[in-house]
């Protein structure tokens, strides 16, 4: 899952971004409303983090012009001002959630993956398909009722592709879910961590679409 | 304390009583002219009615004349006393013509001789008759005042109750107000002479209110200020839990140290803020800023090594202001701080001290990136800061020094250096 981070103060801002990728986030983050809908532009967000009181252009003026392009990208608000009408005009502009500073970071998360949840039109909590089970909280995976360990980048490319079951994605797309812009991306890390994923769910967990790139085999 | 109703009744009922009592004397004083001049024709009148007859007659016919106290002597040429009707009286045995007083034993009397035929007579009567029926007319004409003077009393009590009424009235108003009303006082049906007391109340009710306002919305803004610092303390905190090895917990704890000394700055910079008030008096003392600046510059002087930034003092002219020095430490401190946060390595910070046309001027010029013509005045504002300003300033720096230059009387001016960068100047205008 990739994140923009909206946040002028460079101690929040650092501090959320460090923690949102331990929590297993790709995480980038940009000090200004006008960087913010730069960075929007590139499509490759699954949810934008955005802080209300912000230098050049306003929080809430970014979320309205992005609803009014007709982008639904998932929004999660971050206010210091706790007062009501501030929430209200929020949710009314079209963010799904809020969070009020100050905040903890466990809950942030907890409210990133529940808009996520949402917005995928799921109730359960846990990610399924067919005998894989994958809890984004605990970052815990199951497979046939068995416990299996994968590594934190393993467990983001599997999140990728349980996030759209039956697309072809391409690496480039794929990259793109792994890493934040500050984060080097690796040659040929997607191809690693498939070969991990294939090792650990079988084979033929894990489709090869020639010339296009990769997708899930159905449910068995 | 003073009473306006108690003045009212005191001077009120002393001129009424004085009234009374200087109108009780001026009718005396009039009925004893009047009896004076009754009482002499009455004496002209009996010396008058005596010649043409003869003694036995007269005593007979006179005696209710006599009754009234008249005492008549009548002597022949020869000075041989004809007739006393009172022997007992202590009287002249002789006297002018015409009218006269005369004291004797028996008090003042009143006299007139005429010449009658060959006689000389002399009717006689005690002044204190008079003063007695003089006495007597003065009394009948004020007994009625005298009467109505308490109730007159009572009408002056009721009517200066009456009359002060609204007064107590707008004070039962005032009193009643919550502290917190700061509504203006009605300024209607209030009587005229305390229409200048209200309107002036309520022109301070006015400024209070603004001034709470203000409080107000500081405390508001200073609230929502410190919640950043803290929202990043929080998260700051649960990254040293969540640290897994020994290194990433150091790096951890550092951030959260830095969080604590920047929420720490906010604070002392509120607190300082705060104390410059501007209700606040400014103690006067004699300030040398040259001293001044080059303490300050030496405070800074290690922070401005560490970051390769050549901090000096590049003229002290020996100026002495009054001021409060510690306020005008603080000033410079912030402005030497301002600087050296967006000054790059290698870059230069100057402090002069100098006079410029009958005014005394401090002045920080740096090499750093300077302030847009369109922000120089929203930089005074609290908590307002350039976007994109690196670092972790409170927004507060040079809400200070506007604040201890305008307690000092003095100006702050921002323009560019020549060369580029920030020249903030601090005009105090001589004789501060």
């Amino acid at each position: 899952m990739r994140l923009l981070l909206v946040e002028d103060d460079p101690m929040i801002g650092a501090s959320v971004r460090k923690g949102l990728r331990q929590d297993g986030f790709a995480v980038d983050w940009v000090n200004d409303g006008e960087a913010a809908e730069l960075a929007i532009g590139q499509g490759v967000y699954d949810l934008m983090l955005l802080d209300l009181g912000l230098p050049k252009k306003s929080g809430l003026a970014v979320l309205k012009s992005l609803r009014a392009r007709g982008s639904d990208l998932p929004v999660l608000v971050v206010t210091a001002r706790d007062a009501v009408s501030e929430r209200i005009s929020g949710l009314d502009a079209g963010a799904d959630d809020y969070v009020v500073k100050p905040f903890d970071l466990d809950e942030l998360a907890a409210r990133i993956r529940a808009v996520l949840r949402r917005r995928a039109g799921r109730g359960d909590p846990l990610l399924r398909y067919g005998k894989l089970e994958f809890n984004p909280a605990s970052r815990e995976v199951r497979f046939d009722g068995a416990a299996v360990s994968l590594s934190a980048r393993e467990l983001a490319l599997l999140e990728a592709f349980l996030d759209r079951p039956g697309a072809v994605l391409s690496r480039a797309q794929l990259e793109e879910k792994l890493y934040g812009w500050t984060q080097e991306v690796e040659s040929n890390t997607v191809e690693v961590y498939i070969h991990g994923l294939r090792k650990k769910l079988g084979a033929d967990f894990i489709r090869n679409v020639r010339g296009v790139g990769y997708m899930l085999s159905g449910p068995q | 304390m003073t009473s306006i109703r108690r003045n009212l009744l005191v001077w009120l009922l002393a001129a009424l009583s004085a009234g009374l009592f200087a109108g009780a004397v001026g009718i005396y004083l009039q009925a004893r002219a009047d009896a004076n001049e009754l009482f002499d024709y009455h004496l002209r009148q009996v010396v008058a009615s005596l010649p043409g007859r003869t003694f036995p007659a007269i005593i007979g016919h006179e005696t209710a004349i006599l009754e009234d106290g008249t005492v008549i002597q009548i002597w022949d040429q020869s000075g041989a006393r004809l007739y006393f009707s009172h022997p007992q009286a202590r009287l002249p045995e002789r006297a002018e013509l015409g009218f006269s007083t005369v004291n004797t034993s028996q008090g003042r009397w009143r006299v007139f001789s005429a010449i009658v035929g060959s006689n000389v007579v002399q009717a006689a009567q005690p002044m204190h008759a008079r003063g007695q029926m003089a006495a007597g007319v003065a009394l009948r004409s004020t007994l009625p005042f005298l009467i109505l003077f308490p109730v007159l009393g009572i009408a002056i009590v009721f009517a200066v109750r009456h009359g002060l009424a609204p007064l107590d009235l707008l004070a039962a108003g005032v009193t009643t107000r919550s502290a917190q009303s700061l509504a203006p006082i009605q300024e209607t049906g209030v009587p005229e002479e305390a229409r200048g007391l209200v309107h002036a109340l309520n022109g301070l009710l006015v400024r209070l209110g603004q001034a709470l306002e203000g409080q107000r919305a500081f405390i508001a803004d200073a609230a929502h200020e410190l919640r950043t610092p803290l929202a990043a303390l929080k998260l700051q905190m649960q990254l040293v839990g969540r640290a897994q090895d020994a290194d990433e917990r150091r790096a951890a704890q550092a951030e959260l140290e830095a969080g604590l000394a920047r929420a720490a700055h906010l604070v002392d910079q509120l607190l300082m803020l705060a104390r410059q008030e501007p209700s606040a008096p400014v103690p006067a003392t004699q300030c040398a800023l040259a001293d001044i600046a080059c303490a300050i510059v030496a405070a800074r002087a290690p922070l401005a090594l560490q970051a390769g930034i050549d901090l000096g003092v590049k003229r002290a002219a020996p100026l002495i202001l009054q001021g409060d020095p510690a306020a005008l430490a603080v000033m410079l401190g912030n402005l030497v701080d301002n600087a050296l946060r967006y000054t790059p390595s290698g870059g230069s910070i100057d402090v002069e001290t100098y006079e410029e046309d009958s005014a005394i001027v401090l002045e920080v010029a740096d090499s750093g990136p300077g302030i847009a013509l369109d922000e120089r005045e929203r930089v005074f504002d609290r908590f307002y800061r350039v976007p994109g300003s690196p670092g972790i300033g409170s927004g507060l720096g040079l809400a200070i020094v506007k604040r201890i230059a305008q307690s000092h009387s003095a100006t702050v001016l921002l323009d560019e250096r020549a060369g580029g960068g920030l020249r903030v100047r601090v005009r105090f205008p001589r004789g501060t």
